[in-house]
């Protein structure tokens, strides 16, 4: 059951990308992760070349962020200040990365560049996931306990413009939470990610907040970036696939909701360790893809706009003579479903509520 | 240093995982490594 793509225009397999970007939030929901560095490599994989992967899987965490960030404002775990901080240097990174992307599109080198790019964020990520999650199962299995200190301070914590961050208790730095949201932003432009894996253990091992409200701010901090990232590559690229976005959009908010209900009963050392299992492999397939496998030449077919069904035929023309546009309609797109997965999942979650308090 | 030489095999046999998974984590980094330069080059 394939569907042609009437931007990336490539024809996919419906059922393949709903059932991959349902997997995928299944795992995000289960590691507490984005899972847009999973998406974007199996959207490579099926055949969307990796400038088209790259921004709609932008767009798809857009939605996904969207959807769990109002989760958490309705429940008050949100630090709005360090948020606001984090996106100033996500702002600034964000427009690096889309100008360091521009310049290897005109060289001819971001595919190679986006693939370099996962290999070594997944080989990193996955090697020291990998060794603290053997770690710590091996200290499990010989009852060791090791104390580790609250709080270790760098020289990030003696930077200027200090300013207090009342919800998470915090007296530091600006400069802190904007440097980090600099690399994140520049990461999340190339790579087509939101940039929680990166974004969460700088949170609670550099700026310190609670863990409370790490979630609701990381999400939080991800649609901005992820606003951003969408509205660029619409812009200067016109690869956004409304298509490609609802697709993965629906499949990774259902799977998210599974991942989360899972999540409680898996103990953390494996999950970990699983985790780094799964990010090695998918880098191993990358590399391979990369550097080993024969790419066939594909003929480049000249699609007439008037022979795509008429919301495809829409799209493409949106795209093509509306571009800011149909970058603001992507993204305003992507919020609504967000909210709407959001409210409906409330609605479902205070119906059981409801449910088994009238079966007691 | 030499300690290290000497008791190697024993460690080696000892744990066989760790070993494993030290040769497969540093053939994936060799191989990252080599790749960027041959793309670059």
């Amino acid at each position: 059951m394939d569907v042609f793509l009437p931007i990336a225009e490539v024809s996919v397999n419906i059922i393949a990308i709903l059932s991959l970007s349902g997997v995928v939030g299944v795992l995000s929901g289960l590691f507490g992760v984005g899972g847009g560095f999973l998406m974007t490599p199996f959207l490579i994989f099926l055949g969307v070349p990796p400038t088209y992967a790259v921004a709609n899987e932008a767009n798809n965490i857009l939605a996904t962020s969207v959807s769990g960030s109002t989760t958490h404002y309705l429940k008050h775990t949100l630090d709005y200040k360090m948020g606001f901080m984090i996106v100033i240097g996500g702002s600034i990174g964000t427009l690096l990365g889309i100008w360091t992307f521009s310049y290897f599109k005109g060289t001819g080198k971001i595919d190679i560049v986006i693939s370099l790019a996962y290999m070594y964020i997944l080989a990193i990520i996955g090697t020291a996931m990998l060794i603290e999650g053997l770690g710590e199962i091996d200290k499990a299995r010989k009852k060791i306990i090791t104390k580790k200190k609250l709080h270790v301070h760098y020289w990030i914590h003696g930077l200027p413009l200090r300013m207090r961050f009342q919800k998470s208790k915090l007296y530091e730095s600006a400069f802190t939470p904007i440097i980090i949201g600099l690399i994140v932003g520049f990461i999340a432009a190339i790579m087509g990610i939101g940039g929680a894996f990166i974004l969460v253990p700088a949170m609670i091992y550099i700026i310190g907040m609670p863990t409370r409200l790490i979630p609701g701010t990381s999400l939080f901090v991800t649609i901005f970036v992820s606003v951003i990232v969408t509205f660029l590559h619409a812009f200067n690229y016109g690869s956004i696939d409304l298509i490609l976005v609802a697709l993965l959009v629906i499949g990774s908010i259902i799977g998210v909701q599974v991942g989360q209900k899972l999540g409680e009963s898996i103990d953390s050392a494996g999950i970990k360790t699983l985790l780094a299992v799964l990010l090695l492999a998918v880098g191993i397939a990358i590399a391979y893809d990369a550097f080993f496998a024969e790419h066939a030449t594909n003929e480049i077919v000249k699609i007439d706009v008037n022979n795509l069904n008429p919301l495809s035929m829409f799209i493409k023309k949106l795209s093509l003579e509306m571009p800011i546009l149909y970058g603001l309609f992507s993204i305003v797109f992507a919020i609504v479903l967000g909210v709407g997965a959001a409210f409906i999942r409330r609605f479902f979650s205070n119906l059981r509520k409801k449910y088994s308090l009238k079966k007691v | 240093m030499s300690d290290i030489f000497k008791n190697l095999p024993t460690e080696i046999k000892k744990n066989k995982l760790k070993t494993g998974i030290f040769i497969g984590l540093s053939a994936y980094w060799g191989i990252i490594l080599v790749g960027t330069f041959v793309s670059f080059s």
